[in-house]
């Protein structure tokens, strides 16, 4: 009998080995497998691993626990789709060591982060992100910088340099790389419409050009003052010292309706003002009046033959003949060329913009070339463009 | 029922300066958890709280919270009642009271203290359940080698014909952590993403099923039928339960990345097992509760009153993971608040309190030990009433979140609605720590002289 027992207690604890043998094979060694199959297959040719500075700034991300409030895997169902972009495959985390998952998401997923948002906004939001994300609740990572947003050490430089490589390595892939993944994965209808058949980067943020719907004028302005004050007065009306170029002074401007519609929709690209797309139509058009709303009364300028005569041999190139932001050179500039008939700055502003030029976009300074008269001049011209 | 003042038990095999050294190792470290979980919280409610130190940042204090609860508090809670449970089970000695001391020394002085300081200082990994930096790994490998080394001769020394339940919980769970451990610590350090998720998935569930569970869950079988001085009501269940349990809980990993890219059919076997593990529960607690019977609904007595709450929370507790292994509710409520009140109901309700009365039983039985049953009690609501707030608040909190992201509100919706949410969780620090300091003084003071004569 006590053999007996001793055999089937032998018995047993080999059972439970096999147990947990059966788990790491049936979970992990075999899933582990069929990944490892996938990767190869579809990943494509020559992915780019991290540089020496994007792996330092992933060491950064991972020691602050970033992964555990931001996942870096977009889940295959309509709801993180919709949000984030194609679902997350396999061979996307194939330089991942150890991988990033996360379990829990306070901020958004970070899988395609990389063209999202401009180094400016990005370094700014490390150091303190309340300043362009006024209800965030993320931590300030004002340690990695010298006292100032856009003062970072190469720490921040780092993280940031990681940032950008979230969702690189798919975006360069682009359609030819999704072609391929697509014909080599072994899978489901299911997991090939949420691996491929979605925007690579549904991040409604993302800065692009295209047709912006119609915002319709609201008299109520008490819906849009509250929207702009959760969205917009972070960086309109803060300091925001670290973005380049400076939010745009709303109360110095006017817009034309399609003026707002284009910016708040596209946002503006080389920039760090983000589209708004995830807010409905009925917020932009509130928050549309409400910044109509800011802009004080302007007056109207006349043109005048040497405003026109210098604006024609300095800045139509740029800005169009017709003052539209249409020139020849425009298309080259990531920052488009303002457009003086949907916006009108005020005639102080317009001239100190002419004189020291907008730090951080292609406009220049000309206070070194034109006097002050006829600085004065281009001032007024420009401003006759507007048509409201 | 056993009277805590009168002098049952001495237990001359028990090394009690060892229980005593553990047991209050285990509160101290508790405190400094819950203290970088209440900061972290706080967090949440008013980021800029502390200021901009990377010492007292969010990311840092998260990881040291979950690691201090499960070596601080939890791995020497358990230690202690090992040094209680196991000569009691096996009629042996463990192997060496000098073992003991180095064991002891290597978990707090080369673990926890050590790995909190690393972690604060940036040295860390960011894996779920394994945020001590690999060189603490080491350390902890080494003392569960000497823990086995404690523990699990005298099981043998005379065979195992009569081993209780306790002990086959106490084996198992020695062996596999010490299996479980390296995989999900080392395995994602040198297998690519998605392929070391599986693995990660496999270890978070691990850490919680095959350590956790199973010391808690010896300390149940145990405390129930010493303190109620009646036996077990089923042999034969507390075996097929331990059994089921063994086979069940490692195959439940996956259910921790449903829908992502791992293979679905992994994806489903793991939610299989994460449906089937609820009915073993439903065993286990059954029987455990059935042998509780005769000391009423309500224990008078507080080691047995912990470790009977600790086990009807555990029920509800893995019925709740059955149920959001399922897809049609993993989708809404993963990576929500939702999983956080999960996780908490499972630590600081089915293992804190299991593990209280564990600590708390095994205390009553050291020869002329302080004890103050009525701190106890204090304990014991001020605890259920902190854990209970902050779960449905959570919950509530993650259903709020879940229901955000299916809509087409902006991300920061959800972060805005979670606010006062996470306010109310981070306010939930006072009872919670005024209970866990009561317990402290159930355990280090005496009763007032006229009570106790």
């Amino acid at each position: 009998m006590k053999r007996f027992l001793r055999m089937s207690y032998l018995a047993a604890s080999i059972g439970g080995v096999m147990f947990f043998a059966m788990s790491v094979v049936l979970l992990g060694v075999w899933p582990g497998r069929t990944l490892d199959h996938d990767i190869h297959a579809m990943s494509p040719p020559h992915p780019m691993d991290l540089t020496a500075s994007e792996q330092h700034g992933r060491t950064i991300y991972s020691r602050e626990g970033c992964a555990y409030c931001h996942t870096e895997q977009i889940r295959y169902i309509e709801s993180d789709t919709r949000r984030f972009g194609a679902a997350t495959l396999a061979w996307e985390t194939r330089f991942d060591y150890p991988h990033l998952w996360g379990t829990r998401r306070i901020g958004p997923d970070l899988s395609r982060e990389g063209a999202v948002r401009s180094n400016d906004w990005q370094l700014t939001h490390l150091y303190q992100p309340r300043e362009v994300v006024a209800d965030s609740v993320m931590p300030a990572y004002d340690w990695l910088f010298d006292g100032a947003p856009d003062r970072p050490k190469q720490d921040a430089l780092d993280v940031l340099a990681y940032l950008e490589t979230l969702g690189r390595n798919r975006a360069l892939a682009g359609a030819e790389g999704d072609a391929h993944a697509r014909a080599a994965c072994d899978c489901s209808e299911d997991e090939k419409r949420f691996g491929f058949s979605k925007p690579l980067n549904a991040s409604p943020a993302m800065a692009q050009r295209g047709p912006v719907p119609a915002l319709t004028i609201s008299n109520d302005l008490a819906p849009g003052r509250a929207v702009y004050a959760s969205n917009c007065a972070s960086c309109h009306e803060g300091s925001a010292p670290g973005l380049r170029p400076k939010p745009a002074n709303l109360a110095a401007h006017q817009y034309t309706m399609a003026a707002l519609s284009d910016a708040l929709w596209n946002g503006r690209a080389g920039t760090s003002m983000p589209a708004w797309r995830d807010l409905s139509l009925a917020d932009l058009s509130a928050v549309a009046a409400a910044v109509r709303e800011k802009s004080q009364p302007q007056t109207d300028s006349i043109a005048d033959q040497l405003g026109e005569r210098i604006y024609k041999s300095n800045c139509a190139q740029c800005h169009g003949e017709r003052g539209a932001g249409d020139g020849s050179a425009a298309s080259q500039f990531t920052i488009a060329p303002v457009n003086f008939v949907q916006q009108r700055a005020s005639l102080e502003y317009a001239q100190n913009a002419i004189k020291n030029g907008i730090d951080g976009s292609p406009m220049a300074a000309w206070k070194t070339r034109l006097t002050d008269e006829e600085i004065a001049a281009v001032a007024r011209y420009v401003r006759a463009f507007y048509q409201p | 029922m056993i009277q805590p003042e009168a002098e049952v038990n001495p237990a001359p095999l028990v090394a009690t300066r060892l229980v005593q050294a553990h047991g209050i190792a285990a509160i101290l470290t508790l405190f400094v958890s819950i203290l970088f979980g209440f900061v972290a919280a706080l967090e949440l409610a008013a980021p800029d709280v502390a200021g901009g130190s990377p010492l007292l940042s969010w990311g840092r204090l998260r990881y040291d919270h979950t690691q201090g609860i499960l070596f601080g508090w939890l791995g020497n809670a358990f230690l202690a009642f090992l040094y209680h449970a196991v000569p009691l089970i096996s009629g042996r000695r463990v192997t060496s009271e000098r073992l003991g001391y180095w064991i002891f020394g290597l978990w707090n002085f080369a673990v926890v203290l050590p790995g909190w300081a690393l972690v604060l200082a940036g040295f860390s990994q960011p894996l779920e359940w394994a945020e001590f930096p690999l060189v603490i790994d080491a350390f902890v490998i080494l003392a569960l080698i000497l823990a086995a080394v404690q523990f699990l001769p005298p099981f043998f020394a005379d065979g195992l014909e009569d081993l209780y339940v306790s002990g086959w919980y106490i084996i198992g769970a020695l062996v596999f952590t010490l299996f479980a451990y390296p995989m999900g610590n080392l395995v994602p350090e040198l297998v690519p993403g998605a392929i070391g998720a599986a693995f990660s998935g496999l270890w978070i569930h691990d850490a919680v099923g095959l350590f956790v569970t199973p010391l808690a869950l010896a300390i149940a079988y145990f405390v129930i039928p010493a303190a109620t001085g009646r036996p077990i009501y089923s042999h034969f269940l507390s075996m097929l339960g331990f059994w089921l349990l063994f086979f069940l809980y490692p195959l439940n990993g996956t259910h921790h990345y449903v829908f992502s890219v791992i293979p679905m059919s992994a994806q489903i076997g793991a939610i299989t097992a994460s449906t089937l593990l609820g009915f073993d529960v439903i065993l286990v607690v059954a029987n455990l509760l059935l042998s509780a019977r005769g000391s009423g609904w309500f224990p008078r007595d507080p080691g047995l009153r912990f470790v009977t709450t600790g086990t009807v929370l555990y029920l509800v507790v893995s019925i709740q993971g059955s149920l959001q292994a399922q897809m049609a509710i993993n989708r809404s409520v993963h990576f929500s608040d939702w999983v956080i009140g999960h996780s908490h109901l499972a630590m600081l309700g089915f293992a804190t309190f299991t593990v209280a009365g564990g600590l708390i039983h095994a205390w009553q039985r050291i020869p002329g030990v302080r004890y103050n049953a009525p701190m106890l009690d204090l304990a014991y609501w001020l605890l259920l009433g902190g854990l209970l707030v902050m779960f449905v608040d959570l919950t509530i909190a993650g259903l709020v979140e879940a229901h955000l992201w299916n809509s087409a509100a902006p991300w920061i919706d959800s972060v805005r609605a979670a606010r006062p949410y996470w306010l109310v969780r981070a306010l939930t620090f006072l009872p919670i720590s005024l209970g866990f300091m009561a317990l402290f003084g159930g355990l280090t003071t005496d009763l007032p002289t006229e009570e106790a004569a």
